[in-house]
C-alpha cells in the first residue's frame, strides 16, 4: 500500500503542477520582484536594463507627491458615489422584478447584459453619448430647451464637477444587473411567513422593508460593498475610456485630473516610464487594499459578535 | 355605475394606457424600422447613392414596419383594456399596480440597453450625417438612409481602402477584421489553457492526498485579496526579459493562472461522489482516463462557464493588452487596443467608431443570448457562499 500512496501523491503533483507553476511565477514571484523594482528609479529612455539603484527615494517622493494623495482621494470619492448608486439601482431592479411576472428571465438577462461587454467600448459609446454639441444627451436638451444648455455647451465629462458622477451613471448602469441577480436570488430565500407573521403585527410595508428585507440582504450588501471597494482601486478603464483623468482642475498650486483615480495614476506613471515609482506605488495600494480588508474583516467580526450575543 | 365607480382608479388607469400606448408604439416602430433597415442596407452598394437608394427602399417599407408597429399596439391595447375590465372590480388595483410594475421595468430596460442600440443605429449612419436628428421626432434615431460604408472603411473593404491596398498590404490589413481575429485567437487560447489547467489542479485540491494540499489553497485564496493592478509592472517586466513582448503569448501568459476558476471547480467537483472514481478506478481506469472519463463530463457545465468567463476576460482585458503591444507590428493588435487606437484617429467620426465597436460587442451578445444560464451563475456564483 505504501507504494500505491507514493505513486498517487507524483500523480496528484503532476496534475498540479502546471498551474502551480503558472501561480508561483506569474502571480507570487512578482509580489517579491515588485518590491525590489521598487528600489530602483526610472531609465530616462524607456529601456528595461538601465535601472539605478535609488534606494527608499521612491517612497519617499509618495510621502510628498500630492497628485498621489489626491488620486487617492479621487478613487475614494469614486467608490463613495459609485458603491451607494450601484446597491441602490440593483437593489430597486431586484425589487420591481420580485413578483410574479410574464417574460421574467426575459428582463433579468435583459439587465445583467452589459455586464457581460467590454468595459472599454461602453466607456466610449457613454462619452459620445456625454459629448456636447453632437452627443445623444446634448442633441435631446438642444431638442427640449435650446442650444445653450449645460449638456450642449461643456457636456457632462467637460466640467471636473460633473465628470467623476458621470462615469459613475455609466458604470451603476451597467453593473446594476449584476447585484440585481445577487439581490434577486436572496429575496427569494425569504420565506413568506416572515412578511405573513409582519402582516398580523400590523407592521407597515416600509417598516417590513427596512426591518425584514434589508437585515436579511446584508450579506450581499456586504459584499458589494467589498466587491466595490476593489472594483474602485482597480479602475482604470473607465476612465481611460471617458475622461483620460481630466478636466484638469488647480487644487492648492497644483494641477490635478479630477477624476485621475489611483488606478490610472499608476498607469501614467508606467507609461512615462517611472517603472520603480510605479512599483512603489503599487506596494502603497496593496498595503491600502489590505489595510482596508483587515478592516472590514474586524467589523464583520464585531456584528457578528453583536449578533450572537443577542 | 354607483358604488364601484372610482374615478381616480379609472383615470389611472387611462393615464397608464396613455403612457403604454406610447412606449409600446415608439419602441416597437423603433425595433421594426431597425429590421427594415439592415435589410435595406444590405440591399445596396457602396456610396453616397447607395445611400440615396437605401433610403428609397426604407421609405417603401415605411408602410410595413410602422403598420406593424401600429398593430401591435393596438392588439395590445385591446388585450389590457379587456383584461381590465374582466377582473373583478377588488382586484383591479392589484392590476394596476402590475401594469405600472412592467411599464417601469421596460423603461429601466430601455434606460439601460439604450446605448447599445444607439451605437448600432450610429454605426449604420452615412459619415458626416450622425449629428443629424429628426426635429419632428427625436426618438427617431434610427437612420433613414441606411448604409454600410462604416463597416466598409473599418474593414478596409471600401473602393478607397481598397485601391490604397494594392500599394501597401500591410497598411490594409490593418483593418478591425484582423484585430478581431487576433483577440478571438488570444481569447480562445487563454480561455482553453486555462479551464485545463484549472480543472487539472482543481480534481487535486478536490479528490487528491497531496501533503500540504491544504496549505497551498489557503495560500491560492490569499492572492485573491491583491488588486490586479499591482502585478501590471512586475509582470511587464517579466514578460519582456522572457523576451516575449509583443507575441501573442504575452497577452495572455501571466493570466493563465486562474485561482478563481480553480476554487469554483473544486466546490463544484466536491459535490462528485467518491464511489464514481473508485468504481472506475477497479475497472482499470488510469488516473488520467478517470479524470476524462469521470471527472471532465460530471463538471462540464461548470467547465464550460469557466471557458467562458475566461474567454469575456482576455477578450475586454484592455489594460494588459495596451501594455505588452508592439505598435510597430500593427498586426498584432487585439479588438480594445484597436478601438482606443482608432478613437484617437477619428475622434469626431462617430459613425466609424461605433461600427469598430460593433466588433467586440456584437459577438458577446450573441454569445450571451446562447449562454446567458452559464454567464450569470458563473459571474454570481461565489458571491454569496458561507
Amino acid at each position: 500500500m505504501a507504494i500505491k500512496s507514493s505513486q498517487d501523491t507524483a500523480v496528484a503533483a503532476g496534475f498540479l503542477l502546471p498551474f502551480m507553476l503558472l501561480f508561483g511565477v506569474f502571480l507570487i514571484f512578482p509580489i517579491f520582484y515588485s518590491f525590489y523594482l521598487s528600489f530602483f528609479g526610472s531609465p530616462t529612455d524607456y529601456s528595461l536594463t538601465n535601472l539605478e539603484f535609488v534606494g527608499l527615494a521612491n517612497y519617499k517622493r509618495i510621502m510628498s507627491d500630492f497628485q498621489f494623495w489626491w488620486s487617492l482621494g479621487v478613487t475614494a470619492f469614486y467608490g463613495v458615489l459609485s458603491i451607494p448608486l450601484g446597491i441602490c439601482a440593483s437593489l430597486a431592479l431586484a425589487l420591481l422584478l420580485d413578483n410574479k411576472l410574464f417574460g421574467k428571465s426575459f428582463f433579468r438577462s435583459a439587465f445583467f447584459l452589459p455586464n457581460v461587454l467590454d468595459m472599454l467600448v461602453v466607456g466610449v459609446i457613454w462619452t459620445l453619448i456625454y459629448a456636447p454639441k453632437f452627443g445623444a444627451l446634448a442633441q435631446i436638451t438642444t431638442w427640449l430647451i435650446g442650444e445653450n444648455n449645460f449638456f450642449n455647451t461643456t457636456g457632462l465629462l467637460g466640467s471636473p464637477m460633473t465628470a467623476l458622477l458621470a462615469v459613475v451613471v455609466a458604470m451603476v448602469l451597467k453593473g446594476a444587473g449584476f447585484g440585481m441577480v445577487l439581490f434577486l436570488a436572496a429575496l427569494q430565500n425569504i420565506p413568506e411567513a416572515v412578511y405573513e407573521a409582519a402582516d398580523i403585527d400590523g407592521a407597515s410595508e416600509w417598516q417590513k422593508f427596512t426591518k425584514i428585507t434589508v437585515p436579511l440582504l446584508r450579506p450581499i450588501i456586504v459584499f458589494m460593498v467589498i466587491t466595490g471597494v476593489i472594483g474602485s482601486l482597480n479602475a482604470f478603464t473607465e476612465i481611460y475610456a471617458m475622461t483620460s483623468g481630466g478636466p484638469q482642475v488647480v487644487m492648492g498650486g497644483e494641477t490635478v485630473g479630477s477624476t485621475s483615480v489611483a488606478g490610472y495614476y499608476l498607469f501614467k506613471q508606467f507609461d512615462s516610464g517611472n517603472y520603480g515609482y510605479a512599483a512603489a506605488i503599487s506596494y502603497m495600494l496593496l498595503i491600502i487594499t489590505l489595510g482596508i480588508t483587515w478592516l472590514q474583516q474586524k467589523v464583520a467580526a464585531r456584528n457578528n459578535g453583536m449578533e450572537a450575543g443577542k | 355605475m354607483s358604488a364601484n365607480f372610482h374615478p381616480g382608479r379609472i383615470l389611472t388607469f387611462v393615464l397608464l394606457l396613455a403612457l403604454m400606448i406610447s412606449m409600446t408604439y415608439v419602441i416597437s416602430g423603433q425595433l421594426f424600422k431597425f429590421g427594415a433597415m439592415t435589410v435595406s442596407a444590405f440591399a445596396v452598394g457602396e456610396g453616397a447613392e447607395g445611400a440615396t437608394r437605401a433610403g428609397e427602399l426604407m421609405r417603401m417599407m415605411v408602410p410595413l414596419h410602422s403598420g406593424l408597429a401600429i398593430i401591435m399596439t393596438i392588439i395590445l391595447t385591446f388585450y389590457v383594456v379587456r383584461r381590465f375590465l374582466k377582473t373583478p372590480i377588488e382586484q383591479r388595483s392589484a392590476f394596476l399596480k402590475r401594469m405600472f410594475l412592467y411599464e417601469a421595468l421596460i423603461a429601466g430596460v430601455v434606460v439601460v440597453l439604450f446605448p447599445f442600440f444607439w451605437m448600432l443605429c450610429t454605426s449604420f449612419k452615412p459619415s458626416g450625417q450622425e449629428l443629424v436628428i429628426s426635429k419632428a421626432n427625436p426618438f427617431d434615431i434610427v437612420p433613414s438612409e441606411p448604409t454600410l460604408d462604416n463597416f466598409r472603411r473599418v474593414l478596409k473593404t471600401d473602393a478607397a481602402s481598397v485601391a490604397a491596398g494594392a500599394l501597401d498590404p500591410i497598411e490594409n490589413k490593418k483593418n478591425f477584421g484582423t484585430y478581431f481575429l487576433n483577440s478571438l485567437l488570444v481569447a480562445t487560447t487563454a480561455a482553453f489553457l486555462v479551464t485545463l489547467f484549472a480543472s487539472m489542479g482543481a480534481y487535486v485540491f478536490s479528490k487528491k492526498q497531496l501533503p500540504y494540499k491544504q496549505q497551498m489553497f489557503m495560500l491560492l485564496l490569499a492572492t485573491m485579496m491583491i488588486p490586479g493592478m499591482m502585478f501590471m509592472v512586475p509582470q511587464f517586466f517579466m514578460v519582456c526579459k522572457m523576451g516575449l513582448f509583443g507575441t501573442k503569448w504575452a497577452m495572455f501568459l501571466p493570466h493563465l493562472a486562474s485561482v478563481f476558476g480553480i476554487f469554483m471547480l473544486k466546490q463544484f467537483m466536491d459535490t462528485i461522489p467518491d464511489s464514481l472514481l473508485e468504481a472506475a478506478q477497479i475497472d482499470g481506469a488510469s488516473e488520467w482516463q478517470v479524470f476524462r472519463v469521470v471527472i471532465v463530463p460530471l463538471a462540464f457545465p461548470i467547465i464550460l462557464t469557466l471557458f467562458l468567463l475566461t474567454f469575456l476576460f482576455h477578450w475586454s482585458n484592455f489594460l494588459w493588452q495596451l501594455i505588452v503591444t508592439n505598435f510597430e507590428n500593427p498586426l498584432s493588435i487585439t479588438l480594445p487596443v484597436g478601438l482606443a487606437l482608432f478613437r484617437g484617429q477619428y475622434t469626431s467620426e462617430l459613425g466609424l467608431i461605433m461600427s469598430a465597436s460593433c466588433f467586440s460587442i456584437v459577438p458577446i451578445a450573441v454569445l450571451f443570448l446562447f449562454a446567458q444560464r452559464y454567464f450569470i451563475e458563473g459571474m454570481t456564483q461565489g458571491a454569496v457562499k458561507e
